[in-house]
């Protein structure tokens, strides 16, 4: 019994690590929509197994939440407001680092949070084990994505993946800090990802590009 | 009966902004929508000058359980926000008035601005008054959502370029203040595992059982985080944007106030790592960051061209120095860092309201096209002189007084590398800083100006503002003093139960 349970704690993980590399090789933004569905739906699913494994029915509430906001609600009315945008201002044309040194970066940053998780004393427990490290490797590699892509919108992008690194991460640790909190965490990403969708909107207009090389109008010299 | 009286008054305290922005959305009208908010901010006021007297005497009051906790400190941080607040929206009235007469915003802005506002105050006032410090992280994210709004009123390239880049860098920053957090709660679940385990009053409480390692890993991930949202260098990079962008009674408050809220979760968990690991960890980690962020400021305003950015680097240098005060510990360091807190709240506000009328009349933000200020608008200039003096830290005005003891608590604690350096940054502001001043306030102007003051409404916010900086120059108010001495003994390790 210990021992399948520990392997559904490894194979939800690593299929988390996979719709993150999704997010990596792929290039247009519905793609990335499409790859952060998929990865909203296992950190749902994940968050439901933490809360089997721990027996902490508020939980399940949260992974409820995740699966109707960050699966449903966040990538519609992405869709919606990027349906009116041109379609050349959804393909970026290329990223600062190419897609295949984009990939062993991020393989590297796997590594690295599983190194870094080591040298911290967490006490031991499958859970910890299991999820810290993809945790902190999706933390990494969400900012990884904001830098490193040239578009806007993939900025919005690497933003919920930091979140839902943050979030499984705060799952995984300490299994859930209150749900009061975790509400509070999950209507902030709502509205930030409702403003930045209007901004999105106006930059697309005003500038007439999505390209984060164009803002670059407030300078000090 | 007592708890019943505490929750009264935090019901009571919150209520103002929230109605107030209710009754913007409803009522609409232009000259209505204004005064309504005036009067939520003066309510506020009042109410805080109350809470604060009660706490000078009573020295914490807690409120629904332990859910609100309002000690010294976050009296200091409410009177800033209550201040600022009033006055701000006294000078909006005017502001707003003319951006509508010269056709920068509409009927539609207007109903916005003045909702954002209100929420934005109530944000600010939830962030210090918040005993579980998961709120107090959800409630600094929301003051960023709503602020961002703010920034956004206007249609125009640079606001909606500082708004993105406001959004993405404080949200990215702040997502490392959660990490933190996270951290300190582990930490503190690990050798308690109560129901309140996320309250400030707790941790600091169990604070002496933490894991070392987990404490200092966390304290990192804090001072990134709630550094970024202060602004301190070298997360910086998007305050002079956002806050030259910003409708300038916002710039007032995102300078004023905002910056001082973020450093409010820095303080609150640096009493946390100070109890648990001892203060030299989380001090020196402080004091590296301000002399970066002096540093930086001074080699920025150095090459400055647009007013408010310079304002907006200045307030870089001033958290610098607050986080200076803090990190250098004793009680006349951290004395100093929350007078300056205190003082820079009323000395920014002031240069950004001049700054605002200035713009306006000379329609133009770079130095090189505003001159002869003085002789334009005598008023206005005179309050913008006295507010750059006292921002450069000359005699006899407030901000002297507060560096003075920052920078003494320095030598005092040994610090001679960093105290050196600061005072070399400090004299660089100084003298670049005051050439940029006098070239704006004095000469001829460059066109034919009709002469005349943006109105009494703009000049009441900043004659209340200049009077203050005089005023605090002599002499602090005894119950203020109380209060900061009461909240530095509490920064620096004791006075909580």
């Amino acid at each position: 019994m210990e021992t399948i349970q520990f392997d559904v704690l490894t194979i939800s993980g690593a299929m988390l690590l996979i719709a993150t590399f999704g997010i990596v090789v792929t290039r247009g933004f519905m793609d990335w929509l499409n790859a952060y569905r998929y990865q909203s739906i296992v950190l749902s699913a994940i968050t439901a197994i933490i809360g089997y494994v721990t027996g902490i029915w508020e939980i399940y509430i949260a992974a409820g939440l995740t699966l109707v906001i960050k699966s449903i609600i966040i990538p519609k009315v992405l869709t919606y407001v990027t349906r009116k945008l041109e379609i050349e201002f959804k393909l970026e044309t290329n990223p600062y680092v190419s897609i295949r040194a984009s990939v062993i970066i991020s393989a590297l940053l796997v590594a690295l949070s599983y190194f870094l998780i080591q040298q911290i004393p967490f006490k031991s427990d499958q859970i910890v084990n299991a999820y810290l490290p993809v945790s902190m490797a999706q933390f990494f590699i969400g900012l990884f994505v904001l830098v490193n892509r040239r578009t806007v919108l993939s900025q919005v992008v690497g933003l919920l993946i930091i979140e839902n690194g943050l979030f499984l991460f705060a799952m995984a640790l300490t299994h859930g800090v209150s749900l009061l909190i975790e509400i509070g965490i999950f209507v902030d990403i709502l509205v930030g990802i409702l403003i930045s969708s209007i901004l999105l909107f106006r930059i697309s207009q005003t500038f007439d590009s999505l390209d984060v090389g164009k803002l670059e109008n407030l300078r000090d010299d | 009966m007592d708890t019943l009286i505490s929750n009264l008054t935090i019901i009571f305290l919150l209520l103002p902004p929230i109605v107030g922005a209710g009754l913007v959305t409803v009522l609409k009208k232009k000259r209505t929508i204004g005064i309504i908010t005036i009067c939520s901010a003066s309510l506020i006021l009042i109410q805080v000058l109350f809470l604060v007297s009660k706490i000078v005497s009573e020295k914490t009051v807690t409120a629904f359980g332990n859910a609100f906790y309002v000690d010294s400190l976050s009296a200091v941080i409410l009177l800033s926000v209550s201040v600022v607040g009033f006055v701000a929206a006294l000078y909006s009235k005017n502001y707003m008035g003319r951006q509508y007469d010269n056709g920068t915003v509409d009927d539609k802005h207007i109903v916005r601005y003045y909702q954002g506002f209100n929420v934005f105050l109530l944000t600010m006032l939830v962030v210090p008054i918040a005993n579980n410090l998961g709120i107090m992280w959800v409630m600094i994210e929301a003051t960023t959502l709503v602020s961002v709004l703010l920034i956004m009123l206007y249609f125009k390239e640079n606001a909606i370029e500082a708004a993105w880049k406001y959004l993405i860098i404080a949200t990215v920053g702040l997502s490392f203040a959660l990490v933190g957090t996270v951290f300190f709660y582990y930490a503190n679940i690990n050798v308690n595992s109560s129901e309140d385990a996320m309250n400030w009053t707790g941790m600091v409480h169990n604070a002496k059982l933490f894991d070392p390692n987990l404490v200092k890993i966390a304290f990192v991930f804090i001072l990134v985080g709630f550094g970024t949202k202060a602004g301190l260098a070298p997360m910086h990079t998007w305050l002079p944007d956002a806050h030259s962008e910003a409708p300038t009674p916002v710039s007032a408050v995102l300078s004023g106030v905002l910056l001082n809220c973020a450093f409010y979760g820095i303080v609150r968990f640096h009493i946390v790592s100070s109890v648990s690991i001892g203060p030299g960890f989380s001090n020196q980690l402080l004091i590296i960051l301000a002399v970066v962020s002096i540093g930086i400021a001074a080699a920025s305003i150095y090459f400055q061209k647009d007013m408010k950015r310079m304002l907006a680097y200045s307030s870089v240098e001033h958290m610098g120095l607050i986080s200076l005060g803090i990190g250098f510990g004793g009680l006349f360091g951290i004395f100093g860092a929350l007078l300056q807190i205190v003082n820079h709240a009323m000395t920014k506000p002031l240069m950004f309201f001049a700054s605002g009328s200035i713009s306006q009349k000379y329609e133009a933000k770079a130095m090189s096209k505003i001159k002869g200020i003085i002789t334009v608008m005598p008023v206005t200039g005179i309050l913008f002189l006295i507010g750059g003096l006292a921002l450069v830290g000359m005699p006899p005005f407030n901000i002297f007084l507060s560096e003075f003891m920052i920078l003494s608590s320095g030598f005092k604690s040994g610090q001679f590398v960093a105290t050196s350096l600061v005072i070399l940054f400090l004299v660089i502001t100084f003298a670049v800083f005051l050439r940029h001043l006098v070239k704006m306030i004095f000469g001829t102007p460059l066109l034919e100006m009709k002469k005349g003051e943006m109105g009494k409404l703009a000049i009441i916010p900043m004659a209340v503002l200049c009077s203050l900086v005089v005023i605090f120059g002599f002499y602090v108010p005894t119950q203020l003093q109380t209060l900061i001495q009461n909240a530095s003994t509490i920064i620096s390790g004791g006075g909580f139960a």
